[in-house]
């Protein structure tokens, strides 16, 4: 449909030079020639030459100016689909996806079979999951354009997302028709092959899906997955041998997969564990290079069958030296029994390479000997055998003997650290790392692996200029990080600002990682268009389903967690004045050193501020970049997000509602953690919900009905239940009473509290919750509350008694949720603590503790 | 350990893995890139948690006037996991993969000149030789070996399959 507003031929044609300096990124001719179009008066309130400027302006990172000449320009022409397609693009470079989506649909009133439009739409629609949207469109793009490839298989996809199988595989069937008439035959056809059959086996017709391989076998030219389904299939469809033959198959090609072996045994059913050793031995003798049949067996093994398998097992990685053998046994250590044999076994080769430099002393044969490496690699073994018993000073015996045996090998270093880390000492845990890492400053591995020990001392500034041997030079290597996506390091600096009380920076790390998330979400647009066209569908509907779920990764759950717990920090103590992160540090000192304290702090200010505005300056540079690069699509330039600064993350107005945005998504994809609904009943107790308190105290209820934490929830909701029920709405008290009445056999806080304790007499966890509500409930039970907490023989009564829950007990003590008088109790239980974990850092008197906290970081930047 | 052909899923636990153990790191786009193109060619090496301990990530080099190759753009276990022998399988599966779904004639792959256990195993356990050296091919300025091994072993292995196959298919 032409304009309302036609332009004579000259300008007309002036138009079309835009549009085209438009498609091929010439930007600042796009500009001229609409210059020259609204320079006559004629036509300068030209509605699409206004709107064209308005997008090439967005183009070259002029956003204001842009929505204004889009505007203005629409304004002067509602009726033009160009006007309305341009604000449908500019919105979507803005990520305003249901704006754009709007304005794409007024567009096509307007032209209604335009292909660009609908192509866009279909787009914003897939990305957005508008599902039904989606097909629609597909299906006029179809009629549209019926004879190109991408409609059909478009349209084919549409149906598959909305599970409606028989309708997706009638298209692709339709489709494949047509191709084959063609003889088109090559990976592409391949890949359609085999994306038809995923849509039928999720059909579930199991048996159509066999056949339907079977077929087309020889047009696939993937052969791995062709087998893999085949195997899957006839597993499934119980046809034995046939199954049994297409594994032995897969193993032949690839003996290290150990998912073909269980299938295998699943074939064969094999369920006594003797069959199955046997079973893995015959694998043993056919694939003598192969892991699986030698390490599986071990998990099926057991007594002296087992003893003899693990001791050859052993004996051959030591003889060899395989550094990875305790990691690759760990698993094993589930099994009590497991652990002694293997325990009496690497002593008993102690003993022996002591003697005879063998293994064991009764070889009778006159066998070679062992090489001198040996013994060093069952030090080394031994070493993280008790370490992971949590025999502490056994695990640093080994580890001192190993390295005095051999002082140049790295993984001593490695595993010294980690049984310091395990101990509760991170200073000492980090210097052995940095040792390792100076003795190879090539491997990145040590070098990551002791930045991360640095962060958990709290070492930050150490971390980065660790990593920073590995960054790009020119940029500083937070920015390099963030830039690679680098999450782990950037979750356990939060974590370090998190426990160094400099919550801004920790919210910022925090955001920083929501915000990788939000990018690899983003980053599936492109693969729209490009796997229709790849005809990588297995793969493509795989991204989606991934994309979908994204927020459920692990690393997602522990930067949300530290956000939320921050923001539910600074509800509960919000930030004073300016300087409040510095304050509590400075309460000790001398107005003199306060004074050079300050001088500091203003130069780091200064700073920092210069660093932002380095790093802005980078940005910017790299967005150009970045620029230049982009071809393919007409794709504007990515929204600038706003810049991150600590400081005001910290001072949000509403820190609660700030903790849901990061909760929300664990609540759908982390609903199996318990945690997640404890810290949204953390939220919602604060705001005062009472529904949703209770929705979450019935999902963590779901997860672990026994969990200590669960239990303070169920009493701080009694009591807010007791305290408001007056201001309920009635059908809400009738909910709470039939919800209470299926989850607490009281309503009583106190005699819930001793249902508790009772049912939980050896737990240190529970008796820690109990005691904490005790002495909430009734401040006279002081003495009670305490002794049940730290009572002297703590190790001896409780069965989970570790650093982490004595910290913890400690924390509580200092914090005053036990009273206010508890000073010898407190010393007699760090005592106590430091006689069970000497080398814990908690538990020790401060001034053992070397390294300066929480001033540190501005300290060393006044150095610089 | 179990070396299986990557997925979707897997592509960011690579990238964690890369990130942790080499210099060359890449955004998650072009992991995905490299998954959702060949799908087939980029493996993993997991632990019995799942956790990935090694992976190599590879791709085909599409332009005409050359010979069909793949080229590895990634290759890494972790330090803790050496040893083991996973690299060379990890690399042995994703050159078959390339030689069944694409025909490729030859694998390629650059090393840094200082990475001697690298190219140590390229040279000897993997029959890679040395095509040529590349001045400044790493942002720090590093020279690269540039080499490649050719496939024509796994060309036969597809052979004698595919006659398997047909003989099997006409009995």
């Amino acid at each position: 449909m032409p304009s309302s507003n036609p332009l004579p031929p000259k300008e007309n044609a002036l138009f079309k030079r835009i549009l085209k300096s438009y498609e091929h990124k010439q930007y600042k001719n796009g500009l001229k020639f609409a210059k020259q179009i609204l320079s006559n008066p004629k036509y300068q309130e030209h509605g699409e030459t206004l709107a064209m400027k308005g997008l090439t302006l967005n183009c070259l990172g002029r956003k204001e100016e842009a929505y204004e000449y889009v505007r203005r320009g629409l304004r002067n022409d509602l009726k033009s689909h160009v006007c309305w397609h341009v604000y449908g693009l500019l919105q979507r470079s803005d990520k305003k996806y249901d704006e754009a989506i709007k304005c794409y649909r007024n567009a096509l009133k307007w032209d209604k079979d335009n292909i660009q439009i609908l192509r866009d739409l279909s787009l914003l629609q897939i990305q957005m999951r508008d599902l039904e949207g989606y097909r629609d469109t597909r299906y006029q793009l179809l009629m549209l354009r019926p004879t190109q490839r991408a409609s059909w298989i478009g349209y084919a996809v549409s149906f598959h997302l909305l599970e409606d199988y028989k309708n997706a595989l009638s298209i692709l069937d339709t489709f494949l028709d047509q191709q084959q008439r063609l003889n088109n035959f090559d990976y592409e056809h391949s890949e359609l092959l085999l994306y038809q059959n995923m849509v039928i086996q999720e059909s579930g017709d199991l048996k159509q899906a066999l056949k339907h391989l079977e077929t087309f076998s020889d047009q696939i030219v993937d052969k791995l997955t062709l087998k893999e389904n085949l195997a899957d299939l006839n597993l499934k469809l119980e046809n034995w041998e046939r199954s049994e033959q297409l594994y032995e198959e897969l193993i032949q090609r690839n003996p290290e997969n150990t998912i073909y072996y269980e299938k295998m045994i699943e074939a064969k059913r094999l369920t006594k564990d003797s069959d199955i050793v046997e079973f893995y031995s015959n694998y043993d003798i056919k694939f003598p290079r192969a892991m699986p049949p030698k390490r599986l067996s071990l998990n099926y093994a057991s007594g002296d069958q087992f003893k003899a398998l693990v001791d050859k097992y052993m004996q051959k990685a030591l003889s060899k030296g395989v550094p990875p053998l305790f990691v690759d046994l760990r698993s094993l250590y589930r099994d009590q029994q497991k652990v002694q044999i293997i325990q009496d076994l690497a002593l008993g080769y102690l003993t022996s390479l002591n003697k005879v430099n063998k293994f064991s002393e009764t070889e009778t044969s006159n066998g070679p000997k062992e090489p001198a490496s040996a013994i060093l690699w069952v030090y080394y073994y031994l070493a993280q055998h008790f370490d992971y018993l949590n025999q502490t000073e056994k695990a640093l015996e080994y580890i001192e003997t190993a390295i005095h045996h051999t002082p140049t090998l790295i993984e001593l270093f490695v595993t010294k650290g980690r049984i310091n880390k395990h101990a509760g000492d991170p200073i000492e845990a980090y210097r052995c790392l940095d040792e390792a890492q100076a003795m190879d400053t090539a491997d990145r591995y040590i070098n990551s692996k002791c930045a991360k020990y640095m962060l958990r001392a709290n070492l930050i500034k150490e971390a980065e200029d660790t990593c920073a041997k590995f960054t790009r030079e020119g940029v500083s290597a937070m920015e390099n990080l963030n830039e690679m996506q680098c999450m782990w390091f950037q979750t356990e600096c939060a974590l370090a600002y998190q426990r160094l009380g400099k919550f801004g920076e920790a919210l910022k790390k925090c955001h920083e990682v929501d915000r990788h998330f939000s990018e690899i979400i983003e980053d599936q647009f492109d693969f729209h268009t490009y796997c229709m066209r790849k005809m990588t569908l297995r793969s493509y509907v795989g991204l989606l389903r991934l994309e979908d779920v994204l927020r459920g990764h692990p690393f997602y759950f522990k930067a949300a967690k530290c956000a939320i717990e921050v923001y539910l920090h600074l509800f509960d103590s919000p930030l004073k004045n300016e300087n409040a992160e510095q304050e509590m540090n400075t309460e000790n000192l001398a107005p003199s050193e306060l004074k050079k304290l300050r001088n500091k702090q203003r130069k780091a200010k200064k700073k920092a501020e210069q660093e932002s505005a380095q790093a802005r300056e980078a940005q910017v540079k790299r967005d150009q970049h970045h620029k230049s690069r982009q071809q393919g699509d007409v794709e504007a330039d990515a929204p600038q997000l706003d810049e991150l600064i600590p400081d005001k993350l910290a001072r949000v107005d509403d820190p609660l509602d700030n903790a849901i945005k990061f909760l929300q998504p664990l609540q759908t994809l982390a609903r199996d953690q318990i945690d997640t609904h404890l810290m949204a009943f953390e939220v919602y107790y604060r705001k005062r919900k009472i529904l949703l308190m209770l929705q979450s105290i019935k999902r963590a209820h779901q997860v672990d009905a026994s969990h200590p934490k669960l239990h303070s929830c169920f009493i701080r909701f009694l009591q807010e239940v007791k305290e408001n029920q007056h201001t309920f709405d009635p059908s809400v008290s009738q909910v709470i009473t039939s919800e209470m009445k299926s989850l607490l056999t009281t309503k009583d806080p106190k005699v819930l509290n001793k249902e508790f304790l009772d049912r939980h007499k050896r737990s240190l966890r529970a008796a820690l919750e109990g005691g904490l509500v005790m002495y909430k409930l009734d401040e006279k039970s002081q003495k009670d509350a305490l002794n049940l907490v730290t009572p002297s023989n703590i190790e001896v009564k409780y069965q989970d008694v570790d650093i982490e829950i004595c910290t913890e007990i400690l924390k509580c003590l200092r914090n005053g949720l036990f009273g206010t008088n508890v000073q010898s109790q407190m010393d007699s239980f760090v005592a106590h603590c430091r006689k069970l974990f000497p080398h814990a850092e908690a538990f020790k008197p401060p001034r053992e503790v070397t390294v300066q906290p929480q001033t540190n970081h501005v300290i060393e930047s006044d150095s610089n | 350990m179990n070396i299986r052909c990557a997925r979707p899923e897997d592509l960011m636990n690579m990238q964690h893995c890369n990130l942790l153990c080499l210099p060359e790191n890449y955004q998650m786009k072009y992991y995905f890139y490299h998954g959702l193109s060949w799908p087939q060619l980029s493996y993993v090496a997991e632990d019995e948690n799942g956790k990935i301990v090694g992976y190599v990530l590879a791709k085909m080099e599409e332009d005409q006037e050359d010979l069909k190759h793949g080229h590895i753009t990634s290759l890494a276990v972790k330090r803790s996991h050496r040893r083991l022998g996973l690299a060379q399988k990890l690399m042995d599966q994703a050159s078959e993969a390339m030689v069944e779904c694409f025909d490729a004639k030859y694998v390629s792959l650059h090393v840094r000149k200082s990475n001697r256990a690298a190219l140590n195993l390229y040279k000897n356990s993997l029959k890679f030789e040395t095509v040529e050296i590349e001045p400044k091919y790493y942002a720090d300025g590093e020279d690269a070996y540039s080499m490649r091994r050719d496939l024509s072993e796994f060309a036969k292995k597809k052979e004698s399959n595919k006659k398997e196959e047909t003989s099997k298919n006409e009995e």
